[in-house]
């Protein structure tokens, strides 16, 4: 049963073939975009033209419509006239992968246009750092703030429902008065990026430290804590894991206002990169740009969560190498320390 | 019916020895003192009484149980008494001392295993006596101690999931006495546990309170637990929880699991069944009968 042992519901795939789809997602897009870009005859709706021949509007190195170019051709050929030559090629936005491929080095390597232009690092340099005060700052009082919320009903009914109203407020609409009060630098960026983070932050984190098992709270209540101990040993170490995860999706969205935020006063960043590659019509380092945003999102990720594991070992998996002893047969008589038992039992009350 | 029952003693009576324990037991101070205990709460058909009329003296060292069948209100009675729920009427006392609220006199173990996954063995052990204000080397020294006792030494730098079910619920009760409460509150602590595994846990908990100085109520639907383990036993009935009939155990002690064939036991375990399940009505219980059998096919 092939088709079961890849196929089959809710089924766990060995370690090799969960490897091999992983692969395979990345792959499989990239090979529909390499054939469309190099089996001629799929698409390629322009033809590039080499030698104009009789046709005056026509010149070597301009692409033209396919139906533009054949109907050329036979005008041509009816009058007798010398034919345009040329063969099909993809329109310029859509490079083939080896283009794309090389930009991802060239673009750093190539100077700017104008001496002022940042480099390529500088221009992702600059979109990092909007992104990550944007976030710190968001964080630093979205975090406590949703804690309260979570913990707290009086918090939770006080800030809530503004902040739900808030939250549909799209962040790009706040874009002019952000320059209005903050200027056109990156204040007006950073604000962008903590509208459009901090209100759903406060909302997810409430949830999840919702989600505390009361039962925790209790027992911690019958082992004597209180108040303030509750919240800081009991509440924020039952959902730091799950606020941690929570943090690692709201950076992602983070980068979804980034561009949004960039284009805000004067253009910076990244965007302002691919805006200028657009106008060059250099799309390869178009391509390449977005890519290394996908690529810088999804490595800070994984970093993260490989940073998580050693920050939360409480939420690793039993190592198959460690062996837990099995005491379930020992004897709890032997293994009494007599220190404790003589401090706790007292002569007059001991059992008969 | 093709079978003799067994002819059982009463279950009032009691060998010279167990009826001096209970003399002692009852000359022992009063450790919890719940009078008139009574706690309702509003439903949409109006106020539904939980239970009421529950009076309870618990004396030093002795091990009580509460059993009754599920809605009897026994959960919310111990809840209360841990300070986890407010009674609508009544007063409980610890040592003379109303109950307010959660406090250390009170340690609680419950059915869930409520141990922080954040915190290894040992420092769930640890965690009332940090709440208590001690320094953490003396705190350290103190759950190591406790661990041992429960026989969990060997474990104290796991965390809570790579236990078994057993292991995290002596780890519970080693937290909860680490605090020396005065009372030791245990809500159905074995229920979740598999039938061979909440047999070690009874002899392990009866080996460590005969160590520990230490008065536990212990709630069970569990007759054979309530039988096994309890000084008295107090029946609850439900529809308005109440408390039907509390009962001596007639078992000597030490206990052993040999007992539980002793003309004592099965008596006691006899009256319990007929307090909680009350006369069974064979009619009642029957399904209708359908037939799906070939002939020749049918069992008894």
């Amino acid at each position: 049963m092939v088709l079961r042992d890849w196929l089959g519901l809710r089924h766990e795939l060995p370690r090799r073939r969960r490897l091999l789809l992983m692969v395979m997602s990345f792959v499989l897009p990239l090979a529909l975009w390499a054939l469309v870009s190099y089996v001629p005859w799929l698409w390629h709706p322009l033809v590039h033209i080499t030698n104009a021949g009789s046709v005056d509007y026509l010149a070597p190195g301009m692409d033209v419509d396919g139906a533009v170019f054949a109907r050329e051709t036979a005008a041509a050929q009816k009058a007798g006239l010398a034919l345009p030559e040329g063969y099909r090629v993809n329109p310029l936005y859509l490079p083939p992968p080896h283009k794309v491929a090389r930009a991802f080095v060239t673009a750093f390597t190539t100077p700017p246009r104008l001496p002022n232009e940042p480099w390529l690092h500088q221009s992702l340099g600059h979109s990092i750092r909007t992104i990550l005060w944007g976030f710190a700052i968001s964080s630093l009082f979205g975090v406590p703030l949703g804690i309260l919320c979570g913990t707290y009903r009086f918090f939770a009914k006080l800030q809530e429902p503004f902040i739900e109203f808030f939250r549909y407020l799209p962040a790009p609409a706040f874009g002019a008065l952000c320059v209005a009060i903050l200027g056109i630098d990156d204040p007006p960026k950073i604000a962008i990026i903590v509208i459009g983070t901090f209100f759903q932050q406060v909302l997810v984190i409430a949830n999840t430290v919702r989600k505390v098992d009361p039962a925790l709270i209790e027992a911690a209540q019958t082992l004597g804590g209180k108040g303030w101990q509750l919240v800081w040993r009991v509440v924020i170490p039952a959902s730091i894991t799950d606020i941690y995860t929570d943090m690692r999706i709201l950076l992602g969205w983070a980068w979804t206002y980034l561009i949004v935020a960039e284009v805000v006063g004067t253009m910076s960043g990244i965007t302002f990169f691919i805006n200028q590659q657009a106008r060059y019509r250099n799309f390869d380092n178009v391509y390449a740009a977005i890519g290394m945003i996908g690529i810088i999102g999804l490595t800070s990720d994984i970093l993260l969560a490989w940073l998580g594991t050693g920050l939360f070992p409480w939420k690793r998996r039993v190592r198959s190498g460690k062996k837990i002893p099995v005491v379930e047969a020992i004897p709890i008589a032997p293994a009494v320390d007599p220190a404790v038992s003589a401090a706790k039992t007292v002569t007059g009350n001991a059992k008969s | 019916m093709s079978y003799t029952p067994l002819k059982l003693p009463d279950y009032h009576e009691q060998s010279p020895d167990v009826a001096d324990r209970f003399r002692r037991i009852r000359e022992r101070p009063v450790v919890l003192k719940v009078s008139d205990l009574r706690k309702t709460f509003g439903t949409e058909e109006g106020l539904q009484v939980a239970f009421e009329n529950v009076s309870l003296d618990i004396h030093r060292r002795e091990f009580l149980c509460i059993i009754g069948p599920s809605g009897c209100g026994k959960s919310t009675l111990i809840r209360i008494v841990a300070g986890l729920d407010h009674a609508s009427g009544g007063e409980i006392l610890v040592d003379g001392h109303p109950v307010s609220g959660p406090g250390q006199d009170r340690g609680m173990v419950f059915q869930g295993y409520t141990l922080f996954p954040w915190r290894t063995v040992k420092e769930n052990v640890m965690f009332g006596l940090e709440m208590g204000g001690k320094d953490v080397d003396h705190a350290d020294s103190e759950a190591r101690q406790w661990l041992e006792m429960v026989g969990l030494g060997k474990v104290e730098n796991s965390y809570p999931h790579e236990l078994s079910g057993g292991m995290k619920q002596r780890v519970a009760i080693a937290r909860a006495l680490a605090n020396e409460p005065r009372i030791l509150l245990m809500d159905e602590p074995f229920g979740a546990l598999d039938a061979l595994t909440r047999c070690k846990m009874q002899s392990y908990l009866l080996q460590i309170w005969k160590k520990v100085n230490v008065t536990i109520l212990f709630i069970t639907h569990d007759l054979d637990e309530a039988c096994y383990l309890a000084d008295r036993i107090v029946v609850m009935g439900a529809n308005p929880g109440r408390i039907v009939e509390v009962i001596e155990n007639p078992v000597p002690r030490p206990r052993t699991v040999a007992q539980l064939l002793s003309p004592e036991f099965l008596t006691l375990k006899h009256r319990l069944d007929e307090l909680i399940h009350g006369p069974v009505d064979a009619e009642e219980e029957k399904l209708p009968v359908i037939k799906l059998t070939e002939a020749g096919d049918e069992v008894e």
